[in-house]
């Protein structure tokens, strides 16, 4: 999943988080930030200040999300193929946390990876 | 794992090696053939010889390659034939740490740039700033290039030797250290030496093997594969030949080379003892690094080409390496191109001869090239630039390189990790505190865990807590760490090298700690994110086997008394931290609260006793016997009974504690620890529970009064002040404060006095100290007239009316009058001093000067400093004072004045900073500043959660 220096790049990975099950939750370990109805000067992952897209804020250790590889910073650009990108807050996390989804795909970029393959169309 | 990839790097890169002076060497006898060179004849004679650095990176026309790959099996045989030393041939990876300005790298950190600074940082300062590469001629030759040199006659004939005698005498001077970074790709991959015997095919099939790596875009086109691998190879370093017969095609079989065991064991040395052998060669190395830079260049046979391969030719050439050996493209991009476009023929190589270094902008592209050696070597050649070079550290950030080394975290190739977890620690020392926010914000924290959690191999597992140290001193990720590696960190490291069992086993003894620099590095980290607040302590309290694992780890250093290092340091510099607030935020502490006067209230006794006689003077006597009563009492009582043994947090504050802690004063000679241990005291006697009470009492009882008391005198400024305010915590036990009354009061008007005039130069008290000695004067003498008179038979008073006189500082002044306020107030001891000759006006006049600018000096206000006294100091430590609450300070300890700084101003706790060393000032600026600051951790939502009422973070 994590970007390998030579390896064709792409600036999107897909994360596949299967949900550990704490007691009736279904839980992915990890929380988000963000959402169209948020202040997104206040997202410290963001380069753009305006985006209002969902962000990866913290990722329990050990936990399914960390796992799976989500890194905190990472923006949540879908999830099992919905767009997350112009959603609220509130409708990102339902999205995340159906209960009749035991898998959830996430489709995610972060900045490192974004630099890395710039930095390769570059070189 | 690890053995595995290094091995089969090794036996790849050995494989490729060969194949590569194969190539070459064949390329170059066609060449001269074709040529038909007068000079050249007697090499053509003897084919091996010629080495073939060039001729591998050039690129033939087609028509050649097809004619060397006929001719190459006949070629290889007669170089085989030719080269009965190659076995003796082999490759030593060096890996050195060093320390750039000291000596010692571990020391330095300690101390630091000002008086106060303490600089946890990261000792890490070690670096590993080399790694040298060089090609050794067991057989004729000693390690050192000169042997070489002499053996190099009969080694003439072999292409090989002439190559490898190149590599040594770099390899050997003080050039290897560049040479390996660049040369190559290889060098970092400990190679064993190999039979040559093997048919030459080997090693083309060998080369196949390796291409799949390559097989990006870059890669060779299937046409010229066989041919173009070969040039690829040229990147790494000829060395030896590998070749054990039967093994080409599993690259596992080279593994038994006992040099890359030896390797390790060196670097290994190298790291804990500073590596003293070594050293001088990398110093040497870094003060020429331009000409190391043409060193590296090296490659022996690359040279040779260029001049005709005659040893005693090169011989000569050799200490100004320059003009042979250069090549233009040699650098870390020559190998890029190389897999692009074949470099220049060899003809255009001879035309520029001149090498230059890499560019960084080059490095870094090498981090993301095919070959995974390359990517190691240019880790670890980039650990190299940054060592101790702000300038180098502060580009590779802002071209983008901590994210690549990031990621190499996770690669595959157990070299490449450690060559990047390498960078990174050098990339994340350092004041700077741009590349440790980088780091952060690419992944960096969550990678690290994972490869500490994955590796097995002890010196990435030091690389990587190092470097866990270095980011912990950068406030904004003490909770990152936490977050992500507190787990990891407590039982991949702390909890094993501790020596401490979950479930002891009777038969055996308990196991002692082991100083590892694994522990040393994690305990390090631990220390620094402990200094992040109410949240990391809650964290770290409740991290299952934390506490438990470091008494027992400082229980075992105090049994072996073994108390001065850097890991117990640590240790008890966490232990501190944790201690701090207990009495407020552990869970259930409630309970323990003494809200009442009970049998044990003599702290609530004695508030109340305070507050009454702030009102009225008079009442003191009186109430004070009152209170000696009830703590007489507590002097029989039973500490409670448990029913089961405590474990987790609630050790930090079980009275046996005081032992260990009073066992570490006594033993220990590293100042940093006596204050800690000190300060531990300080925050486990402040505050009104059962707990505390209990601590100051067993304090008494361990007689761990004097042992204070003597420490009084250390030379050390901030282990007098974390004494003097452990001391004035203590005394909120009645008897602890007769007692301190009648033996430590001339130790602390000693101070007084050094404050004003210094016994010797530079051993000037710092304010805080001054102040915190004399807000313990304040508070012995305080309700106490014995006390009093005890100031004033120490000849206290004329220390202290000089000191208001004289002093520099407004707050030792106002500290100092305050005193003199108090010792007025007995009426007793007027007649005293007035037949000394003072007057009132000394008094009064001094305590209304203290007054007037804050106005709060009145009675009340004095109620306040003595009462809050435990809670202010609780609350200055928040704020990160170190006086009052060592733990900011020790947190802080670790990592330097300036953090602290930083902090306060977060925090808003300079109010509270403040109020701690200065007794008489009201609590409303103290309290302005809550204790729960922030959670740095999670930001994002409690940024936004000012902005919207939303949920800012939700976990899901």
């Amino acid at each position: 999943m994590s970007y390998i220096p030579g390896q064709p790049v792409t600036a999107v990975v897909v994360i596949e988080i299967h949900k550990l099950r704490q007691g009736e939750n279904l839980i992915l370990g990890f929380s988000i930030g963000g959402g169209i109805d948020q202040d997104p000067s206040q997202n410290p992952f963001s380069e753009d200040k305006t985006d209002k897209g969902i962000y990866v804020t913290r990722v329990s250790e050990g936990g399914p999300a960390e796992i799976a590889g989500l890194q905190i910073g990472d923006k949540i650009m879908q999830v099992n193929g919905w767009d997350m990108t112009m959603v609220t807050h509130d409708q990102a996390r339902k999205r995340l946390t159906k209960r009749s989804e035991e898998v959830v795909r996430l489709l995610v970029t972060r900045q490192s990876l974004q630099k890395a393959v710039q930095q390769s169309m570059l070189s | 794992m690890e053995d595995c990839n290094v091995h089969s790097a090794a036996s790849i890169l050995a494989s490729v090696k060969e194949q590569e002076a194969r190539f070459e060497r064949l390329t170059r006898a066609l060449e001269q053939e074709r040529r038909h060179v007068a000079l050249q004849l007697e090499r053509a004679q003897q084919p091996g010889m010629v080495s073939g650095g060039m001729g591998s990176g050039q690129p033939l026309p087609m028509a050649w390659q097809q004619l060397v790959l006929q001719e190459q099996s006949p070629g290889s045989q007669a170089s085989l034939a030719t080269m009965p030393e190659a076995p003796d041939v082999l490759e030593e990876t060096v890996t050195v740490e060093e320390d750039p300005g000291t000596p010692t790298s571990h020391v330095s950190i300690v101390t630091s740039e000002d008086g106060t600074t303490r600089r946890t940082e990261t000792k890490v300062t070690k670096t590993v700033k080399t790694v040298t590469t060089r090609t050794v001629r067991q057989v004729p030759v000693g390690p050192d290039g000169l042997p070489l040199l002499d053996g190099g006659p009969p080694l003439g004939p072999f292409a090989d030797g002439a190559l490898d005698r190149h590599f040594l005498l770099r390899g050997g001077g003080p050039v290897a250290t560049l040479s390996r970074a660049y040369l190559s790709s290889g060098g970092g991959f400990p190679e064993g030496p190999e039979p040559r015997d093997s048919p030459s095919y080997g090693s083309l099939s060998r080369g196949l093997g390796m291409r799949p790596p390559r097989a990006g875009p870059l890669g060779p086109g299937p046409g010229d594969g066989c041919f173009t691998l070969p040039g690829h190879r040229e990147a790494f370093p000829v060395g030896p030949e590998p070749g054990p017969p039967g093994g080409r095609s599993l690259p596992e079989r080279f593994q038994a080379e006992p040099y890359g065991l030896e390797d390790d064991t060196r670097s290994l040395a190298a790291d804990d003892e500073g590596g003293p052998e070594l050293e001088p060669d990398y110093g040497t190395a870094t003060r020429r690094r331009p000409e190391c830079g043409r060193g590296l260049h090296t490659r022996a046979y690359e040279d040779t080409a260029d001049d005709g391969g005659e040893l005693a030719d090169e011989r000569p050439a050799f200490p100004m390496v320059t003009a042979p050996l250069a090549q233009p493209e040699r650098g870390s991009m020559g190998s890029l191109d190389r897999l692009v476009r074949r470099s220049p023929s060899v003809d255009s190589a001879r035309k520029e001869p001149r090498w230059r270094d890499p560019e960084l902008p080059e490095v870094l592209a090498m981090l993301r090239h095919p070959v995974d050696p390359v990517k190691a070597n240019a880790a670890a050649y980039l650990q190299h630039l940054c060592f101790e070079n702000e300038g180098v550290k502060r580009r590779v950030r802002q071209l983008r390189g901590l994210p690549l080394l990031v990621a190499l975290l996770d690669h595959p190739r157990a070299e490449v990790r450690r060559r990047a977890c390498g960078a990174l620690r050098n990339l994340s020392y350092g004041r700077d505190t741009d590349n440790k926010a980088a780091i952060r914000d690419c992944g960096g924290v969550p990678a690290l865990v994972r490869l500490l959690r994955a590796a097995r191999d002890n010196e990435v597992r030091e690389l990587v807590t190092g470097t866990l140290w270095n980011l912990s001193s950068y406030e904004p990720l003490k909770m990152v760490i936490i977050d992500h590696g507190l787990q990891t960190l407590t039982h991949e490291v702390i909890v094993p090298h501790s020596g401490w069992e979950r479930e002891p086993n009777e038969d055996s003894k308990p196991r002692d700690a082991e100083w590892t620099t694994v522990f040393k590095n994690t305990s390090g980290c631990l220390r620094n994110v402990s200094s992040d607040g109410a949240e990391a302590r809650r964290r770290l309290r409740e991290c299952e086997g934390l506490v438990d694992a470091l008494l027992h780890a400082l229980q075992s250093a105090v049994g072996r008394k073994d108390t001065d290092n850097k890991s117990v340091e640590n240790c008890v510099c966490i232990m501190r931290n944790l201690s701090y607030h207990v009495h407020k935020e552990v869970p259930g502490a409630d309970r323990y609260q003494e809200a009442e006067p009970g049998p044990l209230g003599s702290a609530v006794g004695s508030q109340r006793r305070r507050r009454d006689d702030a009102s009225c003077f008079g009442g003191k006597k009186a109430k004070g016997k009152k209170d000696g009563e009830m703590d007489r009492n507590f002097d029989t009582l039973d500490l409670p009974k448990r029913t089961e043994a405590a474990k987790g947090f609630e050790l930090l504050y079980q009275p046996e504690v005081v032992r260990l802690y009073l066992s570490l004063l006594t033993e220990s000679r590293n100042f940093n620890t006596l204050e800690a241990a000190a300060g531990a005291l300080q925050n486990l006697s402040a505050g009104n529970w059962m707990w505390a009470t209990y601590i100051r009492a067993t304090v008494r009882k361990e007689r761990g009064l004097p042992v204070l008391v003597e420490l009084l005198q250390s030379e050390t400024d901030k282990v007098v002040r974390a004494v003097a305010i452990a001391l004035r915590n203590l005394s909120l036990d009645r008897r602890n404060k007769d007692l301190i009354g009648s033996y430590a009061m001339a130790e602390l008007v000693r101070n007084v006095r050094n404050a004003q005039a210094p016994p010797r130069p530079g051993a000037c008290l710092e304010e805080d100290t001054v102040v915190a000695v004399l807000n313990t004067i304040h508070e012995i003498v305080s309700d106490s007239l014995d006390n009093a008179r005890s100031l004033l038979q120490a000849r206290g008073v004329p220390a202290l009316v000089a000191l208001v006189a004289s002093s520099q500082s407004v707050r030792e002044a106002k500290a100092a009058s305050h005193v003199l306020q108090t010792v007025w107030s007995y009426k007793e001891l007027r007649g005293t001093l007035q037949k000394d000759g003072w007057t009132k006006a000394r008094f009064q006049s001094a305590a209304a000067t203290a007054k007037g600018p804050k106005g709060a000096l009145s009675p009340g206000g004095f109620d306040d400093s003595t009462l809050p006294l435990v809670d202010k100091s609780l609350e200055g430590e928040k704020t990160g004072s170190r006086d009052v609450i060592p733990m900011d300070a020790l947190g802080p300890d670790g990592y330097s004045t300036v953090d602290r700084r930083e902090r306060r101003p977060r925090g808003a706790s300079s109010a509270g900073e403040a109020s701690e060393k200065e007794p008489l000032k009201l609590d409303p600026s103290r309290k302005a500043p809550p204790p729960g600051p922030s959670r740095p951790a999670v930001r994002l939502v409690d940024a936004v959660g000012d902005a919207k009422p939303q949920p800012v973070d939700s976990w899901v």
